[in-house]
């Protein structure tokens, strides 16, 4: 699917540097499996690391009848998280930028993920009528408190500084000294990450969040009390509460997002993300591709299709979601989306061996 | 020493490679175990029966929170209490933690909302609060279960409008007061005494001597603000019998009562979380209208009406809603046994000692016969359903099944070896807080007592009105008596109808002989009672007998209901297992004839046949149970890395 042109690929001795140049990664794949590289880089050229899968693509597919062919655009990329989370390997990402749902996906399983001060992370799927796919059900569940449900189901964005501090990210390094860092990291001649990680931590810094921020205190007391509840009602009528007490900004943002998002897509999220809390990586992965091939079939709700129109076609920002209300999202309704799907496999993950410690405890 | 053993110490030789091969790998069962047999949620949701999402969802909020001793091990998040904590601080936290599920909208609707649904969902909850720690139930329950059930059941509309809303907001803090130091199973021998004083129209609740103290009261310790207290109810000088009072023991800023004195119970074996409290009464005066009535009440003038006339029914009306406590037990003693195996299972398909060749690799745990031998009976002794049962029945599975717990803690504590002796394993350290479940709410060799007692009481009474047998299984009394086969092959013993045949059997053959044995000792001038006592071994076969019969049935009415596929197959080979472990174990088989010594030997190589059936199921069944990582031990999964150096 992908061309070398479209991932530039630097030789520094034992160290592979790709650089993406397209929102495709799956090159990433062949260099994993050269035993002589000790390390992977992962970086993004421009203003972007990675702002997510080509969903415009894969909408004009299902449009034309062919939703296998997303669904296929669907299982390689799920794979390749499953690889990047169970590699014996380093992968070092510098998210020097936007990264966005599929750009997530590249990125946040990897071992190290370094952000600085132009990261802008989100996962907006459910404004899409998707939901955070990619492992997210993995790894927002695994942030502190309820603060995945916040990040996945209004497509928040966080910048390097709250990436890190939720964890999201592991080390902070200004921009200017990126290059630097580069180089440093090149010279690393062993697979065992603590060089690596030795050298991150000489580089990284640990910047005070905006003022602003969701994640001071206050604001992650609110996210704790309201995004804890059981149903998606729960969660608004819980926000519309506190709103009632206290007004501020970052409330009517949040409750905001919420009423723009799908009604059916916040409701598999939710299902998603507390699911995958109690799972491994895997199962996480191959739970979503059921679930995406769901989506894109449609025969729940279309907002898949509708919101990608509203949002990225004709960029009008008025999705015609059905259903309209969360109430008419029924709960037979949403399991359906987590059922096997009829005429399509589940998803074979590669059978992994002598995976290190820290992919066993993922699974 | 010889010099050639220093030189060999300070140069190896050349032929020893120490590179990393010989050193020990981990492998996660998922590994080597390949596809699961069955769908994994599927029997879950068969093993759970209801609110799999409310489970989850529950799982998530205990997960997800520091007051819950969150702790990352090898990679992974833990969550148990910290045991290591003083008998205060535990307790202290064990009340944060509810107050936390509380505000999460946990106990919403647990007194306020009826219905099957409600029951269930509550049930649900409470069965996920017990698997991260004993303590924090045996305080709901006696919160919810207890006070907040007695309010509803024996109470009127006045006493439920003012008592269940607070109760459910924990704006008051129940407990039950029943046992004293010198009676527990015997209820009906408390001392405690009440009085009426109709000048002032109260009650005054008196504890009589230092044997009438209340003892091992539930919250009693610290929190709990209201009680509903059991006691004797004199009227006018005539003993009524056990009636039941509501009195408030502490007032909201948690000060003591005025003539109510409490000690501590002090450090206990196990369930630190919850302090138990001792009371003594001195002529505590309450409202007339403190008297739970709906099942006898006192006039303003001193007059006692009872709707009851028998004062024994009058105390079997009371005890009645109790026995809801009893299924709970029984459940959270199954889901005690499911966490010890799951970890056991887990560890013994990771964990390897001794090969089976000259420098082979070593054998798995799990591969060997005799661990297998161990642990998989127990896995299918955990797997029936406990939510139905009526109170006779309840009575033996209470007992049957928290005996069933303790034993198969032990086992899986020895089946772990030296590591399950860590606290963070958590096998050990459950015995210390489920042990209590044998010898409370009715010590359990009581309660097998009153199981047989009550099927005499059945018999002799069908047999003397010639009416047949209805009610407590025993219909297949009715019928002629079943006729074994003498050559059991390995089909028949996997036979439902031939497994029913024997369990009815053994069950019939158990009561006649019993109420046989019990009429010829009273044909000679002994008291009914006495009679009983001197066939305690017969009795305690027939409770047996009867309580895993009912259970055989609970197993038999699941798989009824399944289609057939890989599910069916399964629980199958799981009900044989059940079956035939249980004929295994019981003497009763030779020591009455139901079968030959050749027979015993088939059942025994057939249990085998089954365990190696069984093995290549054991981690899906275990996965089955629903239990997050989070709450099973660190020796469930990577146990070397758990231990690395890196780790400390």
């Amino acid at each position: 699917m992908a061309s070398h042109s479209q991932v530039l690929v630097e030789e520094k001795s034992s160290v592979r540097i790709l650089t993406l140049n397209r929102p495709k990664q799956l090159n990433a794949l062949s260099f994993h499996m050269d035993p002589s590289v000790k390390l992977v880089i992962l970086k993004g050229q421009g203003r972007a690391f990675c702002a997510g899968g080509d969903v415009s693509a894969v909408v004009h597919d299902i449009r034309q009848g062919n939703w296998r062919l997303g669904a296929n655009f669907f299982s390689d990329e799920y794979m390749l998280n499953y690889v990047m989370a169970t590699y014996s390997k380093a992968q070092i990402s510098i998210l020097d930028g936007i990264v966005m749902g599929g750009g997530a996906g590249v990125s946040v399983h990897g071992r190290f993920r370094i952000a600085t001060e132009n990261t802008v992370f989100a996962m907006p799927e459910t404004a899409l009528g998707l939901f955070p796919d990619v492992g997210a059900s993995y790894f927002l569940s695994r942030l502190p408190g309820f603060f995945g449900e916040y990040v996945g189901l209004t497509g928040a964005r966080l910048d390097g500084a709250e990436m890190l501090a939720c964890g999201l990210a592991t080390h902070f390094v200004p921009s200017a000294r990126l290059t630097a860092l580069e180089a440093d990291l090149s010279r690393v001649d062993s697979t065992d990450p603590t060089f690596a990680s030795t050298i991150l931590d000489g580089y990284t810094q640990h910047p005070h969040l905006k003022q602003q921020s969701a994640y001071h205190r206050q604001v992650l007391d609110v996210i704790d009390k309201c995004f804890s509840g059981r149903t998606v009602e729960e969660i608004m009528c819980a926000l519309e509460r506190e709103a009632s007490h206290e007004a501020d900004d970052w409330i009517l943002a949040t409750i905001g997002a919420l009423k723009k998002a799908s009604p059916a897509s916040l409701k598999i999220s939710l299902k998603s993300i507390r699911e995958g809390r109690l799972q491994g990586v895997g199962q996480c992965l191959i739970r979503e591709y059921r679930m995406v091939c769901h989506v894109m079939k449609g025969e729940i709700s279309n907002d898949f299709v509708e919101g990608c129109r509203a949002i990225l076609i004709d960029k009008d920002k008025k999705p015609k979601w059905e259903p309209w209300r969360l109430e008419d999202m029924k709960d037979s309704m949403v399991e359906h989306y987590f059922k096997r799907v009829e005429g399509c496999e589940d998803l074979k993950l590669p059978a992994r061996k002598n995976l290190p410690a820290s992919a066993i405890a993922k699974l | 020493f010889s010099p050639i053993t220093y030189s060999d110490h300070l140069s190896p030789p050349s032929n020893l490679s120490l590179t990393r091969d010989v050193c020990l790998q981990y492998s996660p069962p998922e590994e080597l175990n390949g596809s699961y047999g069955f769908e994994i949620k599927e029997m879950r949701k068969l093993l759970d029966g209801h609110n799999v999402e409310e489970r989850d969802w529950l799982y998530g909020l205990m997960m997800q929170s520091n007051l819950f001793n969150r702790k990352e091990r090898g990679g992974k998040i833990f969550v148990s209490p910290d045991y290591n904590q003083t008998m205060e601080q535990q307790r202290e936290v064990t009340m944060k933690r509810i107050w936390y599920l509380l505000q999460k909208g946990v106990f919403k609707g647990w007194l306020t909302e009826t219905g099957p649904d409600a029951e269930q969902k509550k049930f649900a909850l409470y069965e996920v609060c017990g698997i991260y720690d004993y303590s924090i139930i045996a305080k709901l329950g006696v919160h919810f279960l207890l006070w907040g059930n007695a309010v509803k059941f024996f109470g009127t509309k006045r006493h439920d409008d003012k008592w269940l809303k607070d109760t459910e907001d924990y704006v008051v803090k129940g407990c039950l007061v029943m046992t004293e130091l010198g009676h527990g199973s015997n209820v009906k021998g408390i001392e405690t005494v009440t009085t009426y004083d109709p000048r002032t129209g109260e009650f005054v609740i008196n504890t009589p001597c230092e044997s009438a103290q209340k003892y091992w009261i539930g919250e009693a310790a610290n929190y709990a603000t209201h009680a509903i207290v059991i006691s004797q109810l004199n009227i006018n000088g005539t003993n009524q019998g056990i009636h039941v009072f509501i009195a408030q023991i502490r007032d909201q800023d948690g000060n003591i009562c005025p003539n109510i004195r409490i000690a501590d119970c002090g450090h206990k074996i196990g369930l630190n979380g919850v302090g138990n409290g001792r009371i003594w009464f001195d002529n505590l005066r309450i409202p007339r209208d403190y008297l739970l009535n709906s099942v006898a009440n006192v006039s303003s003038d001193g007059q006692y009406v009872s709707a009851i006339k028998n004062p024994d029914q009058r105390f079997g009306a009371f005890l009645a809603p109790l026995t809801a406590g009893r299924v709970t037990i029984s459940s959270s003693a199954i889901y005690s046994a499911k966490l010890g195996l799951a970890v056991a299972i887990r560890y013994s398909l990771s964990r390897r000692a001794f090969s089976a060749v000259d420098n082979g690799p070593e054998v798995l745990l799990l591969d060997y016969p005799s661990h297998q031998r161990r642990l998989l009976p127990l896995l299918a002794k955990t797997t029936p359903e406990t939510n139905k049962a009526i109170h006779v029945v309840s009575s033996g599975f209470k007992a049957v099944l928290t005996w069933h717990n303790m034993r198969t803690l032990q086992e899986c504590r020895e089946a772990c070896g030296g590591q399950s002796v860590k606290t963070e394993n958590r096998v050990g350290h459950l015995k210390g807080d489920y042990d209590v479940q044998t010898t409370f709410e009715g010590d359990n060799n009581v309660l097998m007592q009153q199981v047989s007692k009550a099927l005499f009481a059945e018999y002799v009474s069908c047999k003397k009105r010639n009416k047949p047998f209805k009610g407590l299984g025993l219909e297949h009394m009715n019928s002629s008596r079943p006729v074994l086969p003498t050559q059991l092959t390995s089909s028949t013993l996997r036979c439902s109808q031939f497994q029913k045949n024997v369990f009815s059997l053994r069950e019939r053959d158990l009561l006649e002989r019993y109420t046989s044995e019990v009429a010829q000792l009273q044909g000679r001038g002994e008291s009914r009672e006495f009679s009983f006592l001197l066939n305690h071994q017969l009795s305690e076969d027939l409770s047996r007998a009867f309580t895993e019969k009912a259970i055989l049935q609970t197993f038999l009415d699941a798989e009824a209901k399944i289609r057939a596929g890989s599910i069916k197959d399964v629980l199958g080979l799981v009900r044989s297992m059940y079956a035939l472990i249980c004929l295994e174990e019981d003497p009763s088989l030779l020591r009455y004839g139901y079968l030959s010594r050749d027979n015993v030997g088939d059942v025994r190589r057939e249990v085998s046949k089954l365990c190696g059936e069984l093995r290549p199921h054991a981690l899906a069944l275990v996965t089955s149970f629903g239990i997050p990582d989070a709450f099973l031990g660190p020796i469930a999964f990577n146990w070397v890395d758990v231990n690395a150096w890196s780790s400390v």
